[in-house]
């Protein structure tokens, strides 16, 4: 009788409010593997921590370092370049895509599996798999230059200190634009048909119905794109480490490999203090595009509210 | 039927708790030691070993941890209190902040050749944190057939003579010397053995290694005159102006380098003792081919001899905060036995450190090997600051080949890294 009671009463009070207790599992590991490890880190940024033993505190010298530390001054570069080109392309190329293959029917339905396979792939091993692609000597490529006699004119692409980033840039941009395409193409359902059946009763051509209905009503998929691009890109890591490991020498070497290097080699607290510049880094120029977007003529769907 | 319910829940119960301390009482005797491995080539073996351990010390449980990046893997362990028993990793870092166990008791020594147990001391406290169970030589190989079909006759010996018998390599159509140059830990090794080289002749095995330990610059003299890494420096980009590096330095990796010697593309390569299982792997016959000598001397002044590795290979440390000491040792005192030694030397093709232990057959070109080490001066490795190992310096290297820095240049941009690694590691 008493245990029906319990039950009972313990059944309403979790029952009425399931939906709050569902987020605790989700809140325990963000709180365990996010803002505990980042607090942690914010910490560590004042320290001189050499990966063991005692954390001595030193102030912001770890900041005034990263300013005046060249290496650090390429790795920004390297992030910067990498995501200046590398959003553009996923963009325009995403779009592009979603536009060619907008209509609904099967080619198109394979096309875009086709396209968005390459996101489903662990970036290492798609790294490694061009890596078999590319090299010299042994490649795929060069094997097929040397068929027609031309291996001597194979450029060696990841040995090329100008060369190796663009690679790079281009081979993210073949894995990830499936996935902007797909943000693009479900943006491209979302937009009512009778807008474009007006402007064409208006006479508008094809690219007065893109300019000024299908791209401002794309707005909340150009945004997260443009976002999830930014950041992605700025803390590229894993196609890197397998295609080039940052060579070379240091011309691919980004801030996420750069702060991995300094983190197992003794200086933890110094790539505690570049994770936490790196934060700004990409905060800064998501903050930007953001609030670009919000002045343009873009229609975000927040706006409604 | 209610008797007979409560006669069989505390029939159950009693089961239950005797059970429990039973159990309580096999946990508090129960041993596990976690072993912490770092040398890939070696885990099916030490696990074959840990079985048979086992069998013969059922309270004695020894778990295997092979990592990859095992030196990193340690320091995450000591950060997070999770400190392994046994591991192979060793590092000056370490000892200096007293981690290691100090190991000179133990009887094991009594088998161990003098000579490695020297290289096994550590200069500050001469005590022992580690045991090595085997010697590590690395030299360069050459291909003897390529050597004879150049009309090369005799090894070279200094920096102008291999230079000019690799160009002749080169011009019958072979790589010269061959180097897989993304694995920068391999690059690093040229400098280990060439510019380090310099001063470990120059100065001798342990007043460099002090040197290196304390990173006293009066003795280093990484810059100024005659500084040796501005001479590898230069010679180095000697090696690529010559034209006898292989075309794809930058990208080409271990596996490359291993099977082009063993196909009998490449003349020389630089490796240790630890590739020729994989070369024969590639290429059974090819042992009969194989020649090995010193790294001809690169500064006529200050070390005129070539200069051969001979360090300690596979050592073993106890963590000084394991709580089952007595254990570990049980355990390593039987992985060292001379009958599981004898197999070990054939697996890594490195000859005992043991006197006891039969190596007699550790290599097929062991004869080869033996009279390497007589031609050049034995040198250890470096002590280097972590945070500044072989593949670091490996990277200074790729951008010295792509004409990143001159020689001035790497040589002041290699003495400012190495630095800010030790301040960093000893702060």
């Amino acid at each position: 009788m008493k245990l029906a009671k319990v039950r009972k009463s313990f059944s309403r009070a979790v029952g009425d409010n399931l939906h709050k207790w569902m987020i605790l599992p989700a809140f325990l590991l963000f709180l365990t593997f996010v803002l505990i490890p980042l607090a942690f880190s914010f910490g560590l940024s004042f320290t001189s921590w050499n990966g063991i033993g005692k954390a001595d505190f030193v102030g912001l010298a770890n900041f005034a370092t990263f300013f005046s530390d060249e290496r650090a001054g390429n790795a920004v570069k390297n992030s910067v370049v990498f995501a200046a080109c590398s959003v553009p392309l996923l963009n325009v190329l995403g779009l592009g895509y979603a536009l060619l293959l907008d209509h609904k029917n099967s080619f198109n339905k394979v096309v875009k599996a086709i396209v968005y396979v390459p996101a489903v792939i662990s970036p290492l091993i798609m790294g490694y798999i061009w890596l078999l692609v590319l090299k010299d000597n042994y490649g795929v490529i060069f094997t097929i230059f040397g068929l027609f006699g031309a291996s001597g004119s194979y450029a060696n692409l990841l040995g090329d200190k100008d060369l190796a980033l663009v690679v790079i840039i281009l081979i993210n941009a073949f894995q990830y634009v499936g996935l902007t395409m797909t943000i693009y193409s479900a943006g491209l359902q979302s937009i009512p048909v009778d807008l474009y059946e007006s402007a064409s009763v208006d006479g508008a051509s094809w690219w007065q119905k893109f300019l000024h209905i299908t791209l401002p009503m794309l707005g909340p998929s150009i945004l997260i794109n443009i976002i999830t691009n930014i950041i992605g890109s700025l803390g590229i890591f894993d196609l890197v480490v397998s295609l080039t490991s940052g060579g070379p020498g240091y011309h691919t070497e980004t801030l996420s490999l750069y702060i991995y290097r300094l983190a197992y080699g003794a200086r933890s607290g110094y790539a505690s203090a570049i994770a936490v510049m790196m934060f700004f880094i990409i905060l800064i120029p998501v903050l930007i595009a953001y609030f670009i977007m919000k002045k343009s003529n873009l229609y975000l769907n927040e706006d409604e509210g | 039927m209610k008797m007979t319910k409560m006669t069989m829940s505390g029939a159950l119960l009693a089961l239950l708790a005797t059970c429990t301390l039973t159990g309580c009482n096999k946990t508090s005797e129960a041993v596990t030691l976690t072993f912490l491995n770092g040398k890939s080539e070696v885990v099916d073996w030490i696990d074959t070993e840990i079985a048979a351990f086992e069998t013969a010390n059922p309270t004695i449980k020894v778990n295997q941890v092979f990592e990859t990046d095992a030196s990193s893997a340690l320091k995450v362990d000591i950060n997070a209190g999770d400190i392994p028993d046994i591991t192979s990793v060793y590092e000056t870092s370490l000892v200096n902040s007293g981690y290691y166990y100090d190991m000179s008791g133990l009887d094991a020594w009594s088998r161990v050749s003098g000579s490695i147990k020297e290289l096994c001391t550590d200069p500050l406290t001469s005590k022992q944190y580690r045991l090595a169970t085997n010697r590590a030589t690395a030299g360069l190989f050459y291909n003897k057939d390529i050597f004879t079909a150049c009309g090369i006759t005799s090894e070279p010996t200094v920096w102008a003579d291999f230079v000019s018998d690799l160009q002749k390599a080169v011009a019958k159509g072979y790589s010269g010397l061959y180097m897989g140059g993304s694995a920068t830990w391999m690059l690093g090794h040229l400098m280990e053995f060439w510019g380090h080289g310099i001063i470990k002749e120059s100065l001798g095995n342990v007043a460099a290694n002090l040197a290196f330990i304390n990173n006293d610059q009066t003795k280093l003299k990484f810059t100024g005159t005659n500084s040796p890494i501005k001479t590898f420096a230069t010679k180095f980009l000697e090696l690529k102006t010559d034209g006898v590096l292989n075309s794809d330095f930058l990208t080409a990796s271990y596996d490359d380098q291993l099977e082009n010697f063993a196909t009998g593309k490449a003349a020389v390569i630089s490796q240790g003792m630890w590739a020729l299982s994989s070369i024969e792997k590639d290429n059974p016959s090819m042992h009969s081919k194989i020649g090995f000598m010193p790294y001809p001397s690169m500064d006529a002044t200050l070390a005129p001899n070539p200069v051969i590795l001979s360090d300690v290979d596979s050592g073993y440390s106890i963590m000084k905060a394991s709580a089952h000491k007595d254990e570990a040792i049980k355990f390593l005192n039987f992985l060292w036995s001379s009958a599981n030694q004898a197999e070990y030397c054939k697996l890594v093709s490195s000859p005992s450190a043991f006197t006891d232990v039969d190596d007699s057959d550790w290599s097929d070109i062991s004869t080869v090997v033996d009279a390497a080490l007589t031609k050049g001066t034995n040198i250890g490795y470096s002590s280097t600051p972590s945070g500044f190992g072989g593949g670091e310096c490996g990277t200074l290297i790729q951008g010295l080949y792509i004409g990143d820095y001159t020689p001035d240049t790497f040589t002041t941009t290699y003495a400012s890294d190495w630095n800010t690694a030790y301040t960093a590691a000893n702060a």
